[in-house]
């Protein structure tokens, strides 16, 4: 029994696709989306999106926006959204080192949690370049 | 009778003309196709968002919300979204047009005006209709940032002061190169009979909100709208674009028609300046022989 995804953000469509499963990170914790799934909205922290269907697993990185859960269907409204192969590893790592030296400096506590927040959102992209679940992605609407 | 040279300078003026409305034209063109994706990359969370708060205000009705009250209208605020730039066709006139309408079949409601774009600005200026808020040189490829104080004041007059009791916005969609229609929606409160949609079979209950409904509504409610005006504002430069090169080619067009007139009566004259003066040579010729 499948469902119907649909990923995007304001600027760019990723996918609507019948899928089998998706676990993704809310702010309260990370769930996991079967079909039949009641009801539920949430608020998505800095995380990744697995994707499964049938035998293949997909990973995306999304930071902010909101799922919506309903019995036949789940909309991913995420603020960002990339697939794992987009990722930049050599940027993410650039950005990763520059906040943690900035974190050394005294600094505002503004600045701080801004540099926090850099780090957490490199250290995720890192952690899903590391563990690469698969290099394809179904129905891709770019190419 | 005009003279050779005013008709070549005429000739020389129209082919000016016709070259900037070409530029205009090849201007208009280029930008239209990045509009045009702009518009069909951004329609899917649009109505992705304005369905699923239509959902929720009806899931949620017994939950008092003052996004989702409906409310006796007094002053209905309008977000008049229009261009900045005229040679576009008529799509700001049309859009206009719409409007006095639709103020028309309201009589006993006051309305107040954001307007993003000069052309609607001056429009609600010549009406004397009320202006809350302006915002102009908005940038086709720009970001959401920059209609943001427009949200400001639909926030400020429908939730903080409750001045307005409906927000409504006006454009133009953008239908194809050759259609683009003005068209008008309810932003607020969000009224769960506008839902575009059915709902599903057996969703009957309410959500399971993680944190609260609170913290969430409180996220989508201004996502929403914001999300909705900016998309529209793109649809409305996607519509811009379209109808100015549509009007600049039919300028170039008529350019092309004006230029083969002039020419042909240019070499009417011409040819009968040249027969008038062999005739004359011709008759004097003959009155020396003859003498």
């Amino acid at each position: 029994m499948a469902f119907m995804l649909s990923l995007m953000t304001q600027e760019r469509h990723l996918l609507s696709e019948e899928v089998d499963y998706i676990q993704a990170k809310g702010v309260e914790g990370e769930f996991g989306v079967l079909t039949g799934h009641t009801p539920f909205l949430t608020l998505l922290d800095i995380g990744e999106l697995l994707v499964r269907n049938k035998e293949a697993l997909y990973s995306y990185f999304v930071a902010g926006g909101v799922v919506e859960v309903l019995p036949d269907r789940v909309t991913v409204l995420a603020d960002t959204i990339e697939r794992a192969e987009e990722i930049d590893g050599k940027r993410a790592e650039e950005a990763r080192q520059n906040a943690m030296e900035a974190l050394k400096q005294p600094i505002s506590p503004e600045s701080r949690l801004g540099y926090e927040q850099v780090l957490k959102r490199e250290g995720v992209r890192l952690g899903i370049l590391s563990r690469r679940h698969s290099t394809r992605h179904p129905g891709s609407l770019e190419e | 009778m005009p003279s050779l040279r005013s008709i070549r300078s005429r000739i020389k003026s129209v082919k000016n003309t016709r070259q900037i409305t070409k530029a205009m034209e090849m201007v208009a063109s280029a930008k239209m196709r990045k509009a045009q994706q702009r518009v069909i990359d951004t329609r899917p969370y649009a109505e992705k968002i304005y369905d699923l708060m239509h959902r929720i205000a009806y899931l949620e009705r017994s939950f008092p919300n003052p996004y989702f009250e409906v409310r006796p209208v007094r002053t209905a605020g309008i977000v008049l979204v229009s261009t900045d730039r005229g040679l576009c066709g008529a799509i700001n006139a049309n859009l206009f047009r719409s409007l006095t309408r639709f103020m028309k079949e309201r009589p006993g409601t006051n309305f107040e005006f954001v307007t993003i774009g000069r052309k609607g600005r001056d429009f609600v200026r010549r009406s004397g209709l009320p202006l809350q808020g302006v915002i102009h040189g908005v940038k086709d490829r720009g970001t959401i940032e920059e209609i943001l104080p427009a949200t400001q004041v639909v926030i400020e007059e429908f939730y903080a002061k409750r001045h307005w009791e409906e927000v409504w916005i006006f454009y133009t969609q953008f239908e194809s190169i050759m259609s683009q229609k003005p068209r008008h929606e309810k932003l607020l409160p969000i009224d769960p009979q506008f839902l575009t949609e059915k709902i599903p079979a057996g969703l009957s209950g309410e959500y399971l909100f993680e944190p609260d409904r609170r913290d969430i509504l409180d996220v989508l409610i201004p996502r929403y709208f914001e999300t909705v005006i900016f998309q529209r504002v793109l649809e409305n430069f996607a519509s811009e674009y379209s109808a100015r090169m549509v009007a600049m080619k039919n300028a170039t067009a008529n350019a092309k028609e004006v230029i083969y007139g002039l020419t042909l009566t240019y070499n009417k004259l011409r040819q009968a300046n040249i027969t008038k003066e062999i005739s004359e040579i011709s008759s004097g010729a003959e009155a020396i022989s003859q003498g």
